[in-house]
């Protein structure tokens, strides 16, 4: 369930003296707008970890920055960061900064890779240019897990432990509103939603998981040893 | 010291077959951990209060030692070679030390392992070679120790006593549910060079202690008879299947069935073919303020000519970290019996110990260790010997261990 409130126009008219610079689209000076999502689950807690993101209708924006390049490290026999948000066409390096090798794969439709990330050695960052969900594994640590999720849209953030996220900069126009997390089969995730924004304009959200989460991933075996055998 | 009659030239071959695959991996460079090796060096100090000779002397006693055999000691030192032959295909070697036996070093285990890069969700993992079926919970640690305590529990005594799987083994498993929470595992084995597994547990007893069996060892029974507890003599291939469910990193369950498929009408000597099959059955869980329960449990039969044994055992401990400290206590429960032509059966071991032990990693390379132990058990052996029928061995052991790599941490 996805709750919104409108914030006031007298407000809004405040706000606006004070957001980021003006800009321009089709010869037009607009103010960006700004989304802030607060993220719980059914029973009132903060969800953090949580991927939000926005994808502008139409091909009227051309404030598309270029993408970046991510980075996906091995730290601790885990991946860091265990989820990792990148605009497709962006690309991502795995420096490994762990003591021992790893060998990273993964048979997602998204990207189909396997890179043997040996200590002492160094590979080219990857290019991710289809949209999806890649799902990362290491061959030789059965126990690591990690996502690379890949949006066509430079409008994504991540919420944090206290369940709450912002989407800044945003053109006016419609956006289809999507969010994802691991703890939900992607039957059980909210559906997308559709807003439109205005000049400058202030958007409050509130995304509630009416679906038991699983548990966040973890490498914490509470009192047990690390294998090492 | 016993010393057991073996034929020298061919024991001692895996030895310096593993000796100089160790000394040339130490020439190595150590810029990346394709070949790993890791010696540890312990030196322990054992005092042992019981009124039995030890088994590995050919007495009662359940302990590696007993009061002529205390004090200082190597024993429990080791060299480890891992290695990395190509991205999927890896190779794992384990020389232990048993200095009562004329081959002193020998390989504990020895196998090439095969992961081939997953296409799917489903992971498979295959291992050729002589290596420990995946029983034990405790028995996690470099070399197959215990992280947990120095001795191992009854059950994962006697896997390290005469139970290898000098064979194949081929594991399928995958995660599945939202974050890959539940983890499935199942596997199964076929195997040779097993048949007199059962002879020492039914001549002996359970025991309690951290004394691996060599591929190429031998083991004694009482009056001064020795035998190879890895060795095959009808001809008959042994199997053991089994599976593994996880949730996340806190619950573990495992069960194992396993049936060495001897012929007990095979080889007229104690230590030649048993027909032995057993359940086996483990659980792992983290409970709330970091404590950890592992707890295993066995039942089977062994079966050679006309003496048909019964044994079964469990045990649980519970384990806390404190910083680099980690202090548990296990309890262990056994018994043995055979049953009798007429109907019925006669006891032959029951009984049941205490371990409790602290261990101090001062750092990755430095491990203290003090253990001590108290095992119980009722045997009408003790009273043929003229002992009292229930007979008290208690032990202590203080430990310093130092790990060696060409790692550079």
């Amino acid at each position: 369930m996805v709750t919104m409130r409108r914030l006031s126009t007298a407000s809004i008219a405040a706000i606006a003296a004070m957001v980021a610079t003006p800009c321009v689209i089709a010869g037009e000076l607009w103010q960006p707008a700004r989304l802030t999502v607060e993220v719980t689950d059914r029973d009132g807690q903060p969800v953090g970890d949580v991927v939000i993101y926005a994808t502008k209708n139409g091909a009227d924006d051309d404030r598309q920055p270029h993408p970046a390049t991510a980075i996906m490290d091995q730290i601790g026999t885990a991946f860091v960061p265990h989820i990792l948000v990148i605009q497709v066409g962006s690309l991502v390096e795995f420096p490994n900064s762990d003591s021992i090798s790893h060998h990273v794969y993964s048979f997602s439709e998204a990207k189909s890779l396997e890179l043997p990330l040996y200590r002492g050695t160094t590979h080219p960052p990857l290019i991710f240019d289809v949209p999806g969900l890649v799902i990362l594994g290491c061959n030789i640590h059965d126990e690591m897990l990690g996502y690379i999720l890949v949006v066509d849209t430079p409008y994504f953030s991540q919420s944090n432990v206290n369940g709450q996220t912002e989407l800044v900069g945003l053109a006016p126009g419609d956006y289809s509103i999507q969010v994802w997390t691991p703890r939900l089969r992607e039957n059980s995730l909210p559906p997308e939603l559709q807003i439109s924004l205005i000049d400058a304009e202030e958007r409050q959200m509130r995304v509630r998981f009416t679906e038991k989460l699983s548990p966040p991933h973890t490498s914490d075996r509470g009192g047990l040893s690390r294998p090492v055998y | 010291m016993q010393t057991c009659q073996t034929n020298r030239s061919l024991r001692t071959h895996p030895c310096l077959a593993g000796l100089l695959l160790c000394l040339w991996t130490l020439s190595a460079p150590a810029e990346n951990d394709a070949h790993v090796l890791t010696a540890g060096i312990e030196g322990s100090f054992v005092q042992t209060s019981t009124p039995l000779t030890s088994w590995l002397e050919g007495g009662l006693g359940k302990l590696r030692n007993d009061e002529n055999t205390d004090g200082l000691s190597l024993y429990h030192s080791f060299m480890n070679y891992s290695g990395r032959l190509t991205p999927t295909l890896n190779v794992k070697a384990t020389l232990i030390y048993n200095p009562e036996q004329s081959n002193g070093l020998d390989l504990s285990e020895a196998f090439l392992e095969f992961r081939p890069v997953p296409r799917t969700a489903w992971r498979a993992r295959f291992r050729v070679g002589a290596f420990y079926p995946h029983i034990t919970m405790e028995n996690i640690d470099v070399a197959w120790t215990n992280p947990y305590t120095l001795s191992s529990s009854t059950i994962n005594t006697w896997l390290a006593e005469e139970v290898r799987t000098i064979g194949l083994e081929s594991r399928f498993g995958r995660n599945f549910g939202a974050n890959g929470q539940h983890g499935l595992n199942v596997e199964g084995a076929i195997y040779w060079l097993n048949d007199p597994t059962g002879a020492l547990l039914s001549a002996k007893g359970w025991s309690l202690h951290d004394r691996q069996t060599g591929i190429t060892g031998e083991l004694p029974l009482r009056f001064g008879t020795t035998f190879e507890p890895f060795k095959e003599l009808d001809h008959r291939a042994g199997y053991y299947v089994g599976g593994e469910y996880r949730y996340g990193k806190r619950l573990t369950f495992r069960y194992h069935h396993y049936n060495n498929h001897g012929d007990p009408t095979q080889g007229p000597d104690w230590g030649d073919t048993w027909q032995t099959f057993f359940d086996a059955a483990g659980l792992q869980l983290s409970l709330p303020w970091d404590v950890g329960l592992i707890s295993q449990w066995i039942d089977g039969r062994t079966i050679w000519q006309g003496f048909d044994a019964g044994f079964d055992a469990w045990s649980t401990l519970l384990t806390r970290p404190f910083g680099k400290h980690r202090v548990s206590i296990r309890y262990d429960d056994f018994y043995l019996d055979q049953a009798l032509m007429g109907g019925g059966v006669q006891e032959l071991d029951r009984g049941s110990a205490w371990t409790v032990a602290w261990l101090f990693h001062h750092s990755q390379k430095l491990r203290f260790a003090l253990e001590w132990l108290e095992i119980e058990s009722t045997r009408p052996q003790f009273v043929s010997a003229g002992f009292p029928a229930t007979v008290a061995e208690t032990q202590i052991i203080v430990s310093v261990r130092y790990l060696l790599s060409n790692q550079p941490n």
